[in-house]
């Protein structure tokens, strides 16, 4: 059984957790819940990465999980714990029928589908009248009781997928997963069903991603077409690129970085697009392996000259 | 009969245009083999430039031809610059390297939405039309204008046909585009071929961007929706190819044509998404594809 | 009356063309249970193509492969592999990014899917044992010396427990030491785990050493089978690989 790291984890979440307990502003509150989303949507692209594919798709799914707990909260009155699932229970069976479709194609085509499926899924958003059409819906409340506890819960939840996404890449399923992206041809000659894997890794992923729009929904209250297009997707690849796709806690620093540099940026003046396309460029022509390729980079320097200066000894 | 006509040739007018687009984008991709995600912002840029230039030079006293050519070179000039500084600068160290070259671009063209907006602005504006006045065509009634879009579209195509298939040029970016290292064997030098494929493409979408000014109404987002039907029309027809891309173009323009005109153009596009997906079900590599 | 012996592959016909070559043409293969059949020729002969042709990776022109006696025509190359058939490729036949111990794992995989982790971390160390690449198993496989990697490449598959094992050039790149341990462990994989195996080789020394029989193909045909000596005397054959003048 591959070493889950648990006392860390869980001293981890601990310590996250008691930090969002002290954000008492309104500010706070909404750039520890920008956070949250943002960590979950990048480890969510994160983890189709590790079928060497670029889901674009993934906001399509955003958009489903934050309509289903729209539609759930003010259309049907669910209770809470329902409509929080129905938007990302939808959003993987929808997955699967995508995946399996299109999953068959690779790179390029695959990243070309998906970009237009999310244009398609805001066109369809847009276009329905049920759901709001283009002014979208509002009204979209946690319980009352949640109110005061909000980032914290928001936090908690992503923190479980997070260690979901963890385990699930530790295990012997996720290396199934990179021995596909690294060479498929092995996987099938030895039994292994490519599509299955490639399906099930896609609908995990879009799972988390309709878990991020049924949070979006429920910290915003209001959410509308425009939310859910390509941008949102870009902004996840923006946050993996530059948070180094190389492990799973690259992506998610990428994202929390991101944000607070972005809403910095932002307050300064300079537009969303500006500030994460220049992010975008800046990260991979400077930083192909994000920041987590730069901290192993030193630390393979460091060892190094540790090593240096201990074979130089002491005469 | 007549409401055939008046599709077909809608058709072939919206086509042109994305033939245009698509054509760039599979010659990127022939020789360099990335997919260029930007290139909906030399199409936008050049429009824009348009727009922007043409009322001044006609207010400075000058003809309705004469302003719109100055500034359709001031279009041509100013993206031919933004392709050379992103070739050397960035798309140059991800030749072949399919992911890398999305990811930049797709940075490269979140960072351009940006500058423009700052730059231009979110107001839309439109341009004068050059030449006033309607024809009709096998009784369908066309204005002038739309007219030369269509001729000069399909003009450069077939130029660029030309240019592909006679001459040196063309030979060597078709050399690469097959087999680039038995063409650099040959002493045939790639990178430089590669960036010339680039601003080649780039002058392509520049000139799209430039034609559809006067007709329509320009933003600095009116990129996107011809990028995204340009893909589409090159996965149709295949990366790589050229007879694809335009095929691929023409379909996606007769099938706006004619949903846009039964249902409304949101639908168009929706029943051409579904197109693709069915497409891509049976050619996992577009119709005419070599990915 | 002698048992005949069960046949686990057999061709008829085989043929691939494309477009106007004929990379196979007329393919009558049968391998028998236990054996260790060769499959040799010069570049060019059509092994790789067989190879693809049996193992699924690619659909005949024309032809019939039946598989542990089922039809196989056109079958895809995953539910081949699930009957037993495992085989190898000639260039880069493992996960460069992975650590050996990974490879082998996968390998296990499928077989093992419901057996648990254990059983299949298990697995993965008895195949190592085996094929004598223990020491290396927390090595990525990309850093390893090319002939260690050769040996990975057919422990993934092994792992798989195959009935009928093909591997695809398996001693290129070995020194004489490692290629004599190497058909050692071929032997032994025979014996002692009851499985069949199909080999493309050019190592002529190592293919008459350990083959039952051996296949020759020339330009997409079938030249000649029979055992090494047959083989070995076979006019066609001496007129193939060394000229007329040598034939008699």
């Amino acid at each position: 059984m591959a070493n889950l790291h648990i006392p860390r984890w869980l001293l981890g979440m601990a310590l996250v957790l008691l930090a969002t307990l002290f954000a008492k502003n309104a500010y706070t509150v909404s750039i520890i819940n920008l956070m949250a989303t943002a960590a979950l949507v990048a480890a969510s692209m994160r983890f189709v990465m590790l079928i060497g594919e670029t889901s674009f798709a993934s906001a399509a799914f955003v958009g489903v999980g934050a309509y289903g707990a729209g539609v759930a909260t003010t259309l049907l009155q669910w209770p809470f714990w329902m409509a929080m699932l129905i938007g990302p229970l939808v959003a993987t069976v929808l997955s699967i029928l995508f995946g399996v479709i299109t999953l068959r194609v690779k790179g390029p085509y695959f990243m070309l589908i998906g970009f237009a499926f999310a244009e398609a899924a805001r066109i369809i958003f847009s276009k329905t009248a049920l759901i709001g059409g283009t002014s979208g819906m509002v009204g979209i409340f946690p319980p009352r009781e949640l109110d005061a506890w909000l980032p914290s819960f928001v936090t908690l939840v992503v923190l479980l997928f997070l260690f979901l996404l963890y385990a699930l890449e530790k295990s012997d399923f996720g290396k199934v997963l990179v021995a596909i992206r690294d060479n498929e041809n092995i996987a099938k000659t030895v039994g292994i069903n490519v599509l299955f894997f490639k399906v099930a890794c896609f609908a995990i992923a879009s799972f988390c991603a309709g878990m991020v729009g049924s949070l979006h929904a429920f910290v915003n209250n209001v959410i509308s077409p425009g939310d859910f297009g390509y941008l949102l997707a870009s902004f996840a690849l923006a946050y993996v690129k530059v948070g180094g796709e190389g492990s799973l806690f690259g992506a998610v620093g990428g994202a929390l970085i991101l944000v607070v540099l972005g809403s910095f940026a932002l307050g300064l003046g300079a537009g969303e697009q500006l500030f994460y396309g220049g992010a975008i460029v800046a990260a991979i022509l400077l930083m192909p392996n994000g920041l987590h390729g730069v901290v192993l980079g030193l630390r393979q320097k460091y060892l190094r000259r540790e090593r240096g200066a201990a074979s130089q000894g002491v005469r | 009969m007549q409401t055939f006509l008046q599709l077909l040739i809608t058709a072939l007018q919206i086509g042109s245009v994305y033939v245009l687009f698509s054509l760039g984008l599979t010659l990127i991709f022939g020789v360099m083999r990335v997919v260029n995600f930007a290139h909906g912002h030399f199409f936008t840029i050049s429009a824009l430039l348009v727009s922007l230039i043409a009322p001044r030079v006609i207010d400075a006293g000058h003809s309705v031809v004469f302003s719109y050519l100055v500034a359709v070179a001031a279009g041509l000039v100013v993206t031919q610059l933004l392709a050379y500084v992103s070739y050397r600068y960035a798309l140059r160290y991800f030749l072949r390297d399919m992911e890398g070259a999305f990811i930049l671009t797709m940075g490269m063209s979140l960072l351009l939405d940006g500058v423009l907006l700052d730059v231009f602005g979110g107001t839309v504006r439109s341009v004068p039309e050059i030449i006033s006045g309607n024809i009709s065509v096998f009784g369908v009634l066309v204005t002038i204008q739309r007219m030369v879009l269509f001729f000069a579209a399909a003009s450069v195509t077939v130029m660029l046909y030309w240019v592909m298939s006679a001459t040196r040029i063309g030979k060597a970016l078709r050399a690469v585009a097959s087999d680039h290292e038995a063409a650099m064997l040959q002493g045939v030098p790639y990178t430089r071929l590669a960036m010339l494929g680039f601003m080649m493409a780039a002058v392509l979408a520049a000139v799209a961007g430039a034609l559809i000014a006067p007709v329509t109404i320009v933003s600095p987002f009116i990129g996107a929706d011809y990028l995204m039907k340009g893909f589409i029309a090159v996965v149709l027809g295949g990366l790589g190819s050229i007879p694809g891309a335009i095929v691929g173009a023409l379909l996606i323009g007769l099938i706006e044509s004619v949903g846009g005109y039964y249902f409304d153009s949101s639908t168009a596009t929706l029943a051409i998404f579904g197109l693709v997906i069915l497409v891509l079900l049976v050619w996992p590599k577009g119709v005419l594809g070599r990915g | 009356m002698a048992d005949a012996p069960e046949i686990l592959l057999q061709t008829s016909g085989l043929t691939r063309r494309f477009g106007g070559l004929l990379a196979v043409s007329d393919l009558n293969l049968d391998i028998r249970k236990g054996e260790i059949l060769g499959l040799i020729g010069p570049n060019g002969a059509g092994k790789s193509t067989t190879f693809n042709l049996i193992s699924g990776f690619m659909k005949p022109s024309s032809g019939t492969l039946q598989v542990f006696g089922k039809d196989c025509t056109g079958v895809n190359p995953t539910t081949i592999s699930r009957m037993g058939l495992v085989r190898t490729f000639q260039h880069g036949s493992y996960m460069r990014s992975m650590t050996v111990r990974d490879n082998l794992l996968i390998g296990t995989v499928q077989g093992l899917a419901k057996a648990g982790a254990a059983a299949r971390a298990k697995r993965v160390e008895e195949t190592a044992e085996i094929l004598g690449i223990a020491q290396f198993l927390d090595a990525v496989a990309g850093t390893l010396p090319h002939g260690i990697q050769r040996l990975v490449s057919i422990a993934i598959a092994f792992a798989a427990r195959p009935r009928l094992l093909c591997l695809d050039e398996p001693l290129t790149g070995l020194n004489q030491t490692e290629v004599h341990s190497t058909l050692y462990v071929f032997r032994r994989i025979r014996e002692e785990f009851d499985c069949t195996i199909l080999l493309v080789e050019h190592n002529m020394k190592a293919v008459m050493a350990i083959c039952d029989r051996i296949v020759v193909l020339h330009h997409g045909q079938q030249l000649a089978t029979g055992t090494p000596a047959e083989v070995r005397q076979d006019d066609k054959v001496i007129e193939a690989y060394l000229g007329k003048r040598h034939a008699k």
